[in-house]
């Protein structure tokens, strides 16, 4: 067996460069005595990075690690006199959420962290909240969009993703005000956390906007065949289908669409269009999905954090690994880069400074103009709709970021 | 017409589970050794099937070939340099071996491939025929075709060949198998190849239809159990019939009380069967 909550260092290449990193500072302190202290600020970050949803943890380990490259290569956050590298401390939970609960309260006791990254989505965010809470350790979470994680009353915990909802009330008056013949929404949820409760949330807003909703149908996790669901779908010939899952799920679902003929005029998918693994993998039947995602490449914003354009965080991520980040990512490195903006405001790393300085924040990133409510969820964001269109995603909505217009039929 | 086309959809999954099942099934029931490296076997057929034809323009119904050998001659290896050494010993002893194995076979994968998901996109994609109003995803049905057509010859192999009735001879009694001649630890790994190529020939058919990935070892490794418990264990035959009927069930399951509870239908089935007819559909013939 595994060792229960191993330490997770970076991969070799980020653990030689950090050690000649560190062997270079140890060095340079030796022989100027005088210099500014270089202290090492510790930001914990329990990460999925084995099991089920290891994708996603190493998609966020991505966005920490730029973060952590970029802060350290400009010389550190300087905070009055004193200057800090970052070191980021995961430990992989191996998917379990009571194991990332754990791995929070280990990095917190025995690690030393001053701050913290939640654990991958809204159920062990909201698990691991408690932990931070009880130790008063700002926490920054980067993947919980459920409003359910920020209204506990507590005082530590800030998202960087909006409510579901903000997802699927523009995809509804888009598709129901487009001038085309779509009266009708078929649904089909992966029955876990995010998944469900978006489906849920796309219920109520197309409801809202007086199409109907003909049929609601769950799947399980690790479903492998969606046959059935499908040959009843092909029945009821829906104008509208969305499906919800990961991207395995929603990538096998696309291909047994198309085997079974399936063909509405708009077909929406969350969450896997927004990652390139899911054009790559559909390829040809990629085309005209359309999907909504709290950031997109393509949107741009003039940011004051350390990345600045979003251009050049955008560029920075793939001189750095060779492909697009997409919102899981950016949302990862904003974390980051909105805890380091508050740390320099407050002018020190003690928590409940840090922590009232993120509480009022209101700057603009490369992210997307920063702001949190009263609950700690993040309220400034306008997330983008987009659509495949010839192989890439191109944004639709909101109208100032705007790449094409959303195309109707074309589902094969 | 409705039940028509889920019995179709039924068959054609349930041929490819049976696919996955055949080989674990003849390693269970020969060896006694319940391979948990099954799954990761299945995975890396497809990525064998994915890289030929994404770098060679092999087609994955041909690469089957490529798949079948290669992970018949790691199959082979595994047993004879490592499994053969703890053979005799406690069922406890083999799966803990194996569970190892796993353990390292599928993160090698997962570091030399990562975790994410690939398809294999055909340039010429067979897509679907509608007959009489029935839809045959094509790619699917050829790919079922083809894995029950294999484990047909598995059968038949088992059946007609000198070494199929050696393997046969060794599962019913290994040690009277000796006294006639048998080198049974030789057919212990010809087995365990034979249950790898299988694993690799149904990995390659799975390419065109799963999206491909080190983490859906574990999924077909539980396709692989549950097959094995209803069809029956170390039989061909039964292999078939299990994978057929869970195909089938899922799909009604599916049908009658939504998608969410497909697999719950199938499971209460296997815990009935487990009850009353604890030795699978098929019993506990197998030495075919």
């Amino acid at each position: 067996m595994k060792k229960q909550n191993t330490t997770t260092r970076p991969l070799w290449g980020g653990a030689a460069g950090r050690l000649t990193a560190l062997a270079l500072l140890a060095g340079a302190a030796g022989l100027t005595q005088s210099a500014a202290a270089q202290e090492t600020m510790k930001v914990g970050a329990p990460l999925p990075l084995t099991g089920a949803l290891s994708p996603e943890g190493l998609k966020q380990q991505r966005g920490y690690d730029l973060w952590a490259k970029t802060v350290n290569e400009a010389g550190g956050i300087t905070v009055g006199n004193k200057t800090y590298n970052v070191e980021i401390v995961y430990v992989d939970y191996e998917s379990q959420t009571p194991r990332a609960v754990q791995s929070a309260e280990r990095l917190i006791t025995e690690d030393g962290v001053s701050f913290l990254f939640s654990p991958f989505g809204s159920g062990a965010a909201k698990a691991a909240s408690s932990v931070s809470e009880r130790y008063q350790i700002p926490t920054v979470a980067p993947t919980a969009s459920s409003p359910s994680v920020y209204d506990q009353g507590y005082q530590y915990l800030f998202g960087t993703f909006t409510p579901n909802s903000t997802l699927t009330t523009p995809l509804a008056d888009i598709v129901a005000n487009s001038g085309e013949e779509i009266k009708t929404v078929a649904i089909y949820a992966r029955n876990d956390l995010f998944p469900l409760a978006i489906a849920q949330e796309m219920e109520a807003s197309a409801k809202a906007q007086g199409l109907e909703v003909i049929s609601f149908d769950e799947y399980a996790i690790g479903t492998m065949d969606h046959g059935s669901a499908f040959t009843l779908m092909r029945q009821s010939q829906p104008d509208w289908v969305f499906a919800t899952g990961y991207i395995n799920d929603l990538i096998l679902i696309r291909k047994q669409m198309a085997d079974l003929g399936i063909t509405p005029k708009v077909l929406t998918m969350i969450a896997g269009p927004a990652y390139k693994e899911f054009i790559e993998a559909s390829g040809p039947l990629a085309e005209n999905v359309s999907s909504a995602a709290w950031w997109h490449p393509a949107v741009s914003y003039e940011g004051e954090d350390i990345f600045g354009a979003t251009t050049d965080y955008v560029a920075a991520f793939e001189a750095e690994y060779g492909s697009t980040p997409d919102y899981a990512e950016a949302s990862a490195s904003a974390a980051g880069a909105i805890l380091q903006v508050a740390i320099e405001k407050a002018g020190t790393i003690e928590p409940q400074a840090v922590r009232d300085a993120l509480a009022g924040l209101d700057i603009v990133t490369f992210y997307g103009p920063v702001r949190f409510s009263e609950t700690g969820q993040i309220n400034s964001l306008e997330p983008p709709v987009f659509q495949i269109q010839d192989g890439t995603a191109k944004v639709v909505f909101p109208e100032d970021v705007k790449q094409a217009d959303m195309r109707y039929g074309d589902i094969n | 017409m409705l039940y028509a086309q889920i019995l179709i959809n039924g068959l054609v999954l349930g041929g490819l589970y049976a696919c996955i099942a055949v080989g674990f099934s003849l390693v269970w029931g020969v060896l006694n050794v319940i391979n948990i490296l099954h799954g990761t076997f299945v995975v890396l057929g497809s990525y064998i099937a994915y890289f030929c034809y994404v770098h060679l323009g092999i087609h994955p119904f041909l690469s089957i070939i490529v798949s079948g050998g290669i992970l018949f001659v790691l199959g082979f290896l595994v047993q004879a340099g490592l499994i053969n050494r703890v053979m005799g010993a406690p069922v406890l002893t083999t799966l803990v071996l194996t569970f190892g194995l796993e353990l390292l076979l599928n993160n090698g994968i997962l570091l030399a491939f990562s975790a994410d998901y690939r398809t294999v996109q055909l340039a010429n994609p067979l897509g679907s025929t509608i007959i009489g109003g029935l839809v045959f995803p094509l790619e699917r049905v050829v790919a079922t075709a083809l894995a029950l057509g294999l484990t047909v010859l598995l059968y038949v192999m088992l059946a007609k060949s000198r070494i199929g009735r050696a393997i046969v001879a060794v599962r019913m009694d290994a040690e009277a198998a000796a006294l006639m001649g048998v080198n049974v630890k030789r057919i212990y790994a010809v087995t365990f190849g034979v249950g790898a190529l299988m694993a690799g020939a149904a990995g390659s058919l799975l390419a065109i239809v799963f999206p491909i990935s080190p983490l859906n070892s574990t999924e077909f490794l539980g396709i692989a159990f549950v097959v094995c418990v209803l069809g029956g264990l170390g039989s061909v035959a039964g292999a078939m019939v299990g994978g057929l009927a869970l195909g089938v069930i899922e799909s009604f399951g599916a049908l009658f009380i939504g998608p969410e509870h497909g697999l719950t239908i199938a499971f209460t089935l296997l815990i009935l069967l487990l009850i009353f007819r604890p030795t699978g559909i098929m019993g506990r013939r197998g030495y075919e």
